[in-house]
């Protein structure tokens, strides 16, 4: 019971979270260390994705799994200091949305997939969203506090996510539908909102 | 299928985990948590629509393995398909008659507990996911934020599967089998309803 | 800096009753510190020379160093500052208050800034019901006009005087709250979030929280230390507060660098199979440099300049708010420690005393930068 106890507040605190990230977007106190922690939770497109590969990484067993712990905040970090120097590429947003419907679908499969092409994910989601957090950056942001939140964040966020997962894949057989149903329903955000971007394009 | 659920406290506590969600989100006023709350009202809204959905995890527990696990995967991409061809433009006929319709045959299936194939099944309730889909898809260019309006949509109709799931594990039981058949009639008439509505018999 | 700004605020007001003098008093007041400091500093000095490596003789010379700045008090003030502008506000009824330069400044653009929900119409200050509590500052401050202060005279009770410097540039200001549930909310919010604020940014207080629970694992002794720790911090913080204590700030955040160090060297020392006196006595140590870091806080609060009678609510609230970060942060710790076991993303054994190994050279750097 400890356990479910432990994942229940895990849910309630990420279910919590984007709430905290909005009553300091206006004003953050915190130094550009938050705000760059926070600027990623505000955006569903970026959370969303990250919570899918952890869980499709644990899905892979934690023998891979525990790779993008560390491969994906190193991503995040390079594609940040990537934008310092290259604007955003134009089909940023549509990568985004390809890798949300991509993470779904793999999660709603529950795909095996060789360790290279979920490192290569990870990488990729890592890069863009670095650059696309990176890119928010206005003149007066400290831009290595900026950087570091953004990738503390990011670590912190698929640890979590992971080990939640992972924990709770042991155990009974409806758990993987579960997760599998969870993948489904962000598959489906991913193709909906790709399918509305594609018919008539969302600036930035 | 019964033992597939052997600590129930876990899904009803990560429900309660969910609820916090739209609260929480209620009173920030921005475009995501303006997205977020009006997609999540959205399937709830619409009787008919909450109704049928309720009826899709009704009939998914009461068919047991592996209708139980298809259903709630599948259900979300049909949806999405669906919702593509609301954003499209393309025209479908007859929405709310077919969506009063899904209702009143998904609820009249759990009712007499009908065991058609897979496939059968599959098909009824892909219909209704692609009317569903569509009717969200044609309200997603006007929403603040179109993610966010798609994962409050997409979370509210994962819920109303999960109440539906839920309720349907009450069948392992002679009585419980019996309220799940109510509900399924309940939700019969409410189609039959909103049919009627749609006709234009009911004001 | 701090001790500028007292002086300033002293100068500022005749009338004006001693506040929490943050910088020392001489005497007997900065005896119950030093004492403390004296008891707890041996067997830190005793444990670091017997442990490996280099660096713990100059751990353990730094420490007397310390003990020897803690004795000495630290009155070196300026005596002069460069001119003053003072601006008295008479209430005239219930948040409604009239402002006039008693004292005109130098440069004419220095501005009041007063809380956002006060109206300020030259010569006219509207606040509503819940009076003239909330940030004020001044805009304008700079080489000309460093110093400026704002007299408030309510109709009830006494004048509250209330100083900005160029160093120090904006206060706190706050009524005694009574009964009005408004202003203690307001308060609350206020100095809890202040709290937050302080802690969560505060890198180096973090730093050893996070040393002490890779020392101490988790389970019941974390909580036993955790909340040695806070009390510790708690007693010092109010100390300081109220002016029983003071301590010199360069001192005083080169001996919190030092705490750090001494923690990570203590996990080295568990790593290497030697049961060091942290692993001993965990909630000894961490209420001792408890004491140390609470002094840390207090640096934050008095540099806001609350008036006295609201200072024993302030502290309250915020140190509410201290612990409410800190315990966000152990629990995020605890929370990313149980993925990593789940996701078996350990460390490998060659890696296990890189963290220690980091946190301590980290802290020796800021060590180093202090002294």
């Amino acid at each position: 019971m400890k356990k479910w106890l432990r994942l229940v507040t895990a849910a309630v605190a990420l279910a919590l979270a984007p709430t905290a990230a909005h009553a300091h977007l206006v004003d953050t106190r915190l130094g550009d260390f938050y705000s760059g922690a926070l600027h990623p939770l505000t955006d569903l497109q970026q959370v969303l994705p990250w919570i899918a590969l952890a869980v499709l990484a644990a899905f892979q067993g934690a023998q891979r799994a525990r790779w993008i712990i560390l491969v994906f905040p190193l991503a995040l970090a390079a594609g940040g200091l990537v934008s310092l120097e290259v604007p955003l590429p134009s089909f940023g947003p549509v990568l985004g949305l390809v890798l949300v419907a991509v993470t779904g679908l793999a999660v709603a499969a529950a795909a095996r997939l060789p360790l290279g092409v979920l490192l290569g994910v990870a990488v990729v989601m890592g890069l863009l969203h670095g650059a696309q957090n990176g890119a928010a950056m206005v003149a007066t942001t400290d831009r290595v506090l900026f950087l570091s939140g953004m990738t503390a964040i990011g670590y912190g966020v698929i640890t979590l996510a992971t080990g939640s997962a992972i924990a709770f894949l042991r155990g009974a057989a409806w758990r993987p539908i579960a997760l599998r149903a969870g993948g489904s329903w962000v598959a489906a955000v991913g193709i909906m909102v790709l399918g509305l971007n594609l018919a008539r394009p969302i600036a930035g | 299928m019964k033992r597939d659920f052997p600590d129930a406290a876990l899904p009803l506590a990560l429900l309660m985990a969910a609820i916090p969600l739209s609260p929480a989100f209620a009173h920030t006023g921005t475009g995501v948590a303006l997205g977020l709350e009006s997609g999540f009202l959205h399937p709830l809204t619409g009787l008919d629509h909450l109704v049928a959905m309720v009826a899709v995890g009704l009939w998914g527990a009461q068919l047991g393995n592996p209708a139980i696990w298809v259903l709630p995967i599948t259900f979300p991409l049909v949806m999405a398909v669906g919702g593509l061809i609301g954003l499209s433009g393309i025209d479908l006929p007859f929405v709310e008659l077919i969506i009063a319709f899904s209702g009143i045959a998904l609820g009249a299936m759990v009712a007499f507990s009908v065991r058609p194939p897979l496939w059968v099944a599959a098909t009824l309730v892909g219909v209704f996911a692609i009317f569903h889909g569509y009717a969200h898809g044609r309200e997603l260019p006007e929403a603040a934020d179109a993610v966010s309006f798609a994962v409050g949509f997409v979370v509210a109709t994962g819920l109303l599967h999960l109440s539906g799931i839920l309720i349907g594990v009450l069948v392992g039981y002679e009585a419980g089998a019996k309220v799940v058949r109510a509900c399924g009639a309940a939700i019969g008439c409410v189609g039959l309803y909103f049919l009627l509505g749609a006709v234009g018999f009911i004001e | 800096m701090r001790t500028r700004a007292i002086i300033a605020r002293a100068a500022g007001a005749g009338t004006f009753p001693a506040l929490h003098a943050a910088s020392p008093a001489p005497g007997a007041h900065s005896a119950p510190l030093a004492a403390t400091s004296a008891r707890s500093a041996p067997p830190v000095a005793t444990n670091a020379r017997r442990g490996p490596g280099a660096m713990l003789g100059g751990l353990a010379a730094a420490l007397l160093c310390l003990v020897m700045a803690l004795l000495v008090p630290a009155t070196a003030a300026r005596a002069h500052e460069a001119t003053m502008a003072v601006i008295t506000l008479r209430e005239i009824a219930p948040g409604r208050f009239i402002g006039q330069w008693t004292m005109p400044p130098v440069d004419m653009s220095l501005q009041p800034i007063f809380p956002p929900h006060c109206k300020w119409e030259p010569p006219e200050l509207v606040c509503g019901g819940s009076g003239l509590t909330g940030r004020v500052s001044f805009m304008g401050l700079g080489s000309r006009q460093s110093v400026a202060t704002i007299r408030v005279i309510p109709r009830e009770g006494p004048m509250e005087v209330y100083t900005v410097s160029a160093a120090n540039p904006s206060v706190m200001a706050a009524r005694n709250p009574g009964t009005d549930l408004a202003v203690w909310r307001d308060l609350a919010e206020t100095y809890v979030n202040l709290g937050i604020d302080h802690i969560l940014r505060g890198i180096d207080h973090l730093l050893f929280v996070l040393g002490l629970i890779w020392l101490v694992k988790g389970g019941w002794k974390l909580v036993k230390t955790i909340t040695a720790f806070t009390v510790g911090h708690s007693i010092s913080l109010a100390a300081a507060t109220f002016g029983w204590v003071g301590v010199p700030e360069r001192p005083l955040n080169a001996a919190i660098a030092l705490s750090i160090v001494f923690v990570g060297v203590e996990i080295v020392k568990l790593q290497r199979g030697q049961v060091g006196l942290t692993a001993r006595y965990p909630w000894s140590v961490a209420f001792a440099f408890g004491l140390l870091h609470g002094l840390g806080f207090a640096t934050a609060l008095t540099a806001l300049g609350i008036p006295q009678a609201t200072l024993p609510i302030a502290l309250l609230f915020f140190n509410v708010g201290v612990e409410i970060g800190q315990l966000a942060f152990v629990m995020t710790v605890l929370a990313l420690l149980w993925a990593h076991r789940q996701a078996q993303a350990l460390l490998p054994r060659w890696g296990a005393a890189i963290p220690a190994y980091v946190i301590g050279s980290v802290a020796s750097y800021w060590f180093l930068l202090r002294i």
